[in-house]
């Protein structure tokens, strides 16, 4: 009695020392792997944004619906000369923005899945970003920037 | 006149962003924001520790993260979408791993990967369910995503039960 007791309370401990057991979508993360190095993943509710490895070697931004199990065309997002950096999407999948780097520059861009248009967002002060955020409504963009060397984040509404 | 007016443009847009830092405060990187941007999470350089930084954005206030003073350098954050659950990366010995935090009940769980992968970077579906996570495997970077099962979902008010 006392070996079972000691036994199902170390069950117990071990089970809670293991945390949360994730559990792998088994039929999209065959679909979704690639060869070559994939990067920057955010989800959308229905979705998936990252960036992934093309077919001419460069890297370009990805969707993929979760829903249709398929992925979805970006038109007028990737560019060829230019390369990705991170990216970011809403909760409805509709909004994504993007950081990349083009002609030496690095740029802040918000693309409209619906309309397919990308709008290039500024930073004042100039600074060169990093990293970005958008909130699951789509209305906050959150981004790292470069000032000065150092490293900053601000917030910007996106209407 | 066309310089007065660009300079309009530009006041104009510099009072549409809002900037996080605090005294006392290094480098801050990797910011995430909660479903309508209520509060923004971020890494910041405490004296040379990379934590995780919570602040409610209409005040200005920090917010507490229990059980989070170990575990440096933090990394990759992301919120659900009233901001209940947190997901980032910590340091446990010479190994990265991904945890949870419920802000709701102050639960902190690892998040346990199959065998073999180490996390690099997450993202939070917004109502908790599901994670996007860049994971290390033999030397390459791979997208896989994963299902969070037995967590309540984080949901805007007002939106319909699943």
């Amino acid at each position: 009695m006392r070996l079972l007791a000691s036994t199902l309370l170390g069950l117990v401990l071990l089970s809670g020392c293991q945390g949360l057991r994730l559990q792998p979508l088994m039929g999209v993360n065959t679909r979704l792997s690639t060869p070559g190095d994939d990067r920057s993943p955010s989800m959308a509710r229905q979705g998936v944004v990252w960036i992934a490895p093309g077919p001419a070697g460069q890297h370009q931004v990805r969707w993929f619906d979760l829903a249709s199990g398929m992925g979805g065309p970006l038109p007028g997002l990737n560019r060829p000369d230019a390369q990705p950096i991170s990216v970011s999407v809403d909760a409805k999948g509709s909004r994504i923005a993007l950081v990349r780097s083009l002609d030496g520059r690095t740029e802040l861009l918000l693309y409209n899945r619906n309309l397919a248009s990308v709008r290039p967002l500024m930073l004042v002060p100039a600074g060169v970003p990093a990293r970005v955020a958008l909130s699951a409504d789509g209305q906050q963009l959150a981004v790292q920037v470069s000032r000065g060397g150092r490293w900053e984040v601000e917030v910007m509404r996106v209407p | 006149m066309r310089r007065a007016l660009l300079l309009l443009v530009l006041v104009l847009l510099a009072g549409c962003s809002q900037r996080y830092s605090a005294p006392g405060l290094g480098d801050q990187e990797d910011p995430a924001l909660s479903g309508n941007g209520r509060l923004l999470v971020s890494v910041v350089d405490r004296g040379g520790r990379r934590s995780l930084r919570l602040v409610e954005r209409s005040t200005g206030r920090e917010l507490p993260l229990p059980g989070l003073r170990q575990g440096q350098p933090h990394r990759s954050p992301s919120l659900s979408w009233t901001g209940r659950y947190l997901a980032f990366i910590r340091q446990r010995g010479t190994r990265p791993e991904a945890v949870l935090l419920d802000r709701l009940s102050g639960r902190l769980q690892p998040l346990a990967l199959p065998n073999d992968r180490l996390p690099e970077r997450l993202s939070l579906a917004p109502d908790g369910q599901q994670l996007a996570v860049q994971v290390l495997r033999r030397g390459q970077l791979d997208l896989e995503l994963f299902r969070l099962p037995g967590l309540e979902p984080d949901l805007p008010a007002g939106a319909p039960l699943p």
